[in-house]
């Protein structure tokens, strides 16, 4: 049980990487990206090309998922370019069918490059084996992800509310017009919160490699998972979906040992209870959604 | 003649703002009751309670002896009023014709005497031809196959005008039905009002800021601030009543 | 302007009736397999669309009562129920429409827009996740060798399995389905639906339980979901958890998108261009994909009303008119004003 907990953690924090961008993209542009599960998962194929299946060195590693976050930054930019930016002023529903279409581009780009075969990666050596915590063993590369997870939500934390950078972010977000009229370069901060999002959906893909190998489900495993966080934490609300993610990355690997025949099925379920109960999530708004 | 609408120690809070304290007053059957006060008075809320929009947060509301105060606004509608928005609110990818169709259809959907068969698919004649009655009466005969997105804004309100009275109501709510009006606009809906009251007999609220609408339609005049009864009586009495003249009418500068 | 239009789509109508029809004589086999799937994915789109193009509600769930109905189906012809086909087919739909009325009346009542959307998502993906791992049903490989029925009426047995029997057979199932939709659709029930989604307090205040019409609308279109499932079984004879997952909730959105949402032929014409594109591509797998997406953008950025509002330069109306066609027997003309 202690090891599901641990487990969870390590996975709820792959999820926060996913949803973190998700949720950000959602706050700043209003838009439901669907297609958010794919950029992170064309992250992963980039960063593979560059490491294969064996990455000897943690700088590699390292390296290759911040080239993967920058390449996705940049498809991010030209992606809000030619189509976010226009989504503004459409019906909230076309906006969901719209980003769905752009799930279905990157996923026929993405089989055209790279082919549909599933890959399974190894941790890069520099890890190590793992160590003990109490009488659990735990791998390196989990620690490394859960580490990883909190990290970038401290500095997400942080720049959103401490720095400047942030708070004209978060001025933007609640009212962009108004914004607009106090001489802030709206477009421009648009794009910077599309390069963050995007480039953090690109590095994720890249750290989380290892996590999970590659296979043809993996974007929209992780969009559900990002989706469940995001809903549960509130829509545009990082916080929210850092806790989120990782009270459902606990749920997940807990119920696996209480109930193996479906796994998957808690995470869902807890979603469509919570949908039910409080549609604008834990830490949202009235009104939301 | 028994009471149309009786609202009584109403009140709606939002959150920790009481946008209404305690409002009681009573419409007769026939009459025209007009409600008037500053901008955030809570002439909407008021009006909101009073249509179901919105649910009391304490009070009742009754309309003739039946107590709607937790009745849906749908409910309400379909036991006989009718109610017009600020904005007029019609069907905009729907064409004049088809608006008033739709109404008369609800009508007839509440009353359960639709005079169509159940395979029809197609508008009935009798509803057309009722459809096209409605649209002469008020003006909009040549706009029956435009959409209505297309109308300006004073025809949309009169095309909402031709929705409500479709349905037959016993009890007319109209929020500011010249809000935004140019002054030919303005005298043709007093003159349209004071025409369906003559013939229907409906009895009527609304809110107004235009106070020659006001006291040239109104039975009685209700004046609201900060969420409650200033004054209530007849137009006589509200324009020489000196709390109200100091709070809203001295302060009012003529209209065009 | 009407006589024309109408004698327009008629025509059209009959024509394709006539293609339809004669198919087997003039291509292959295969072809015939995939008009057949074209046929059941457009009523499965017609019913999304009744939701998403008349009544405003989209969701993201939708083949979980396609695939309900494909296994419901599948499970009784492959262990030789003892029950009338014809039956079949309309208790599978009923039980869709109940299955469909008490999601409906949970979700509907507490989400809407992007919640109701995720929502839905997930309910597909967990029956998805449940038919998967439900060893009755056959888990991950899903039921194969669904036999086609014989169809006893009483003065002749049909037998679907016979050569091209099954694709008449849903020719005109899938005809008289549209053509009710299409009644549904442009009658005074239909006319609700399309006050709700363009103002619901509207109608509202014209006296109108809003959240029953939706409730209704919600529960017709998971009950035809579930007869183009249960049409779907026979006709392709493996079947597997996918029809449940999120890929086939989005397929009658693309096909609805494309064709045209907001025009009733719409989602016809999209399932066939679709299938056209599938096909013609299916040898580089990706490249359909990104087609079609590319296709959903420029028409969601650019044309909204799709292919059927491109065509819409046709002037067709919306009926309502005094017209005193309606001879029984044929398909009520069904015209919609394409809207931008």
């Amino acid at each position: 049980m202690f090891f599901a907990i641990l487990n969870g953690l390590s996975v709820g924090a792959a999820v926060f990487l996913v949803a973190a961008g998700l949720t950000f993209v959602f706050g700043i542009l209003r838009v439901m990206n669907f297609a958010h599960g794919h950029f992170f998962m064309i992250g992963a194929y980039i960063a593979f090309s560059i490491i294969g299946q064996q990455s000897d060195s943690l700088t590699t590693y390292l390296l290759a998922s911040l080239v993967a976050g920058v390449v996705v930054a940049i498809l991010g930019v030209i992606t809000d370019f030619t189509v976010l930016r226009r989504l503004r002023h459409v019906d909230h529903a076309y906006v969901m069918i719209a980003t769905f279409a752009l799930l279905m581009v990157a996923s026929g780009v993405s089989k055209l490059i790279w082919g549909q075969n599933s890959y399974s990666i190894s941790p890069p050596t520099g890890f190590g084996e793992g160590f003990a915590m109490g009488d659990v063993f735990v791998s390196s590369f989990s620690a490394f992800v859960f580490v990883a997870g909190v990290l970038i939500f401290l500095l997400l934390d942080l720049g959103i509310h401490r720095s400047w950078f942030g708070k004209v972010l978060q001025g933007v977000a609640s009212d962009s017009w108004m914004a607009g009229q106090l001489g802030i370069n709206v477009p421009l901060l648009y794009t910077g919160a599309v390069v963050l999002a995007f480039f953090l959906a690109g590095f994720a893909g890249g750290i989380l490699l290892p996590n999970q190998g590659l296979s043809p489900g993996l974007a929209l495993s992780y969009l559900l998972h990002a989706f469940v966080a995001v809903i549960i934490g509130g829509l545009g609300n990082i916080r929210g979906a850092f806790f989120a993610s990782l009270l459902m990355g606990v749920v997940e690997s807990v119920s696996l040992v209480v109930l193996p025949n479906f796994p998957g099925l808690s995470i869902y379920v807890v979603m469509v209870a919570f949908l039910l109960w409080r549609p604008q999530g834990l830490f949202g708004q009235e009104g939301h959604a | 003649m028994s009471a149309a609408i009786i609202a009584e120690g109403v009140g709606k809070n939002y959150r920790t703002i009481a946008a209404l304290k305690t409002v009681s007053f009573s419409v007769e059957a026939g009459q025209v009751l007009a409600i008037i006060g500053p901008n955030g008075a809570g002439k909407t809320t008021l009006f909101k309670v009073l249509t179901g929009e919105v649910l009391p947060s304490h009070g009742t509301v009754r309309f003739g002896d039946v107590d709607v105060s937790r009745m849906p606004a749908h409910a309400r509608a379909a036991r006989g009023f009718g109610r017009t928005f600020q904005v007029a609110r019609v069907f905009q990818n729907s064409t004049a014709l088809d608006n008033v169709v739709v109404a008369i259809e609800a009508r007839q959907r509440t009353a359960g005497n639709s005079p169509a068969r159940w395979y029809q698919f197609r508008a009935s004649q009798s509803v057309i031809a009722e459809a096209d009655q409605a649209l002469a009466a008020i003006g909009l005969a040549d706009k029956r196959d435009v959409e209505a997105r297309f109308l300006s804004h004073g025809d949309k309100k009169r095309l909402e005008m031709a929705l409500t009275l479709a349905l037959r109501p016993g009890v007319l709510m109209l929020d500011e039905p010249t809000a935004g009006m140019s002054p030919t606009d303005r005298n043709q809906t007093v003159e349209l009002l004071t025409r369906i009251r003559k013939e229907t007999g409906a009895t009527m609220l609304l809110t107004e800021h235009d106070m020659d609408v006001v006291f040239g339609l109104a039975d009685r005049v209700m004046v609201l601030n900060y969420g409650e009864l200033v004054a209530i009586g007849t137009p006589a009495e509200i324009r020489a009543n000196k709390a109200v003249r100091e709070l809203y009418l001295g302060e009012e500068v003529d209209h065009a | 302007m009407n006589a024309v239009s109408g004698t327009r789509t008629a025509l059209a109508i009959a024509a394709g009736a006539l293609l339809l029809a004669t198919l087997p004589a003039w291509t292959t086999p295969a072809i015939v397999f995939l008009v057949g799937l074209v046929l059941i994915d457009s009523i499965f789109a017609l019913s999304w669309n009744l939701l998403f193009g008349f009544t405003g509600l989209t969701t993201f769930g939708h083949a979980a009562f396609f695939a309900f109905g494909s296994y419901a189906t599948g499970v009784a012809l492959k262990m030789q129920a003892p029950i009338h086909f014809l039956l079949l087919l309309v208790v599978v739909a009923l039980l869709g429409a109940l299955f469909s009325a008490l999601v409906g009346a949970v979700v509907l009542r507490r989400t809407a827009g992007i919640a109701l959307a995720i929502l839905t998502m997930a309910l597909g993906e967990i029956l998805h996740i449940i038919i998967g791992y439900s060893n009755v049903l056959g888990r991950e490989d899903g039921i194969s060798g669904i036999p086609r029925p014989v169809i006893d009426l009483l003065v002749a047995k049909v037998d679907l399995q016979a050569g091209n029997s099954y694709y008449w057979f849903l020719c005109l199932v899938c005809s008289l389905v549209a053509g009710a939709l299409c009644w549904l659709t442009f009658g005074r029930f239909g006319r609700v639906l399309r006050s709700i989604q363009q103002d619901a307090e509207r109608t509202a205040f014209l006296g109108m339980n809003v959240a029953r019409y939706r409730l209704a609308s919600f529960t017709i279109a998971g009950g035809v979901a579930a007869l183009a499932g249960a049409l779907y079984a026979p006709w392709v004879q493996t079947i597997t958890p996918e029809l449940s997952d999120t890929f086939r909730s989005a397929q009658p959105m693309l096909n609805a998108l494309l064709g045209g949402a907001q025009s009733f032929w719409g989602p016809v014409v999209g399932t066939a261009v679709f299938a056209v594109v599938n096909f013609s591509m299916r040898t580089l797998p990706g490249l359909a994909e990104l087609v079609v997406g590319v296709i959903l953008l420029i028409i969601i950025l650019v044309a909204p009303t799709g292919l059927m509002g491109l065509l819409g330069k046709l002037a067709w109306r919306m009926p309502g008119k005094l017209s005193p066609r309606r001879a029984l027997g044929k398909l009520p003309r069904c015209r919609k004003k394409a809207i931008p």
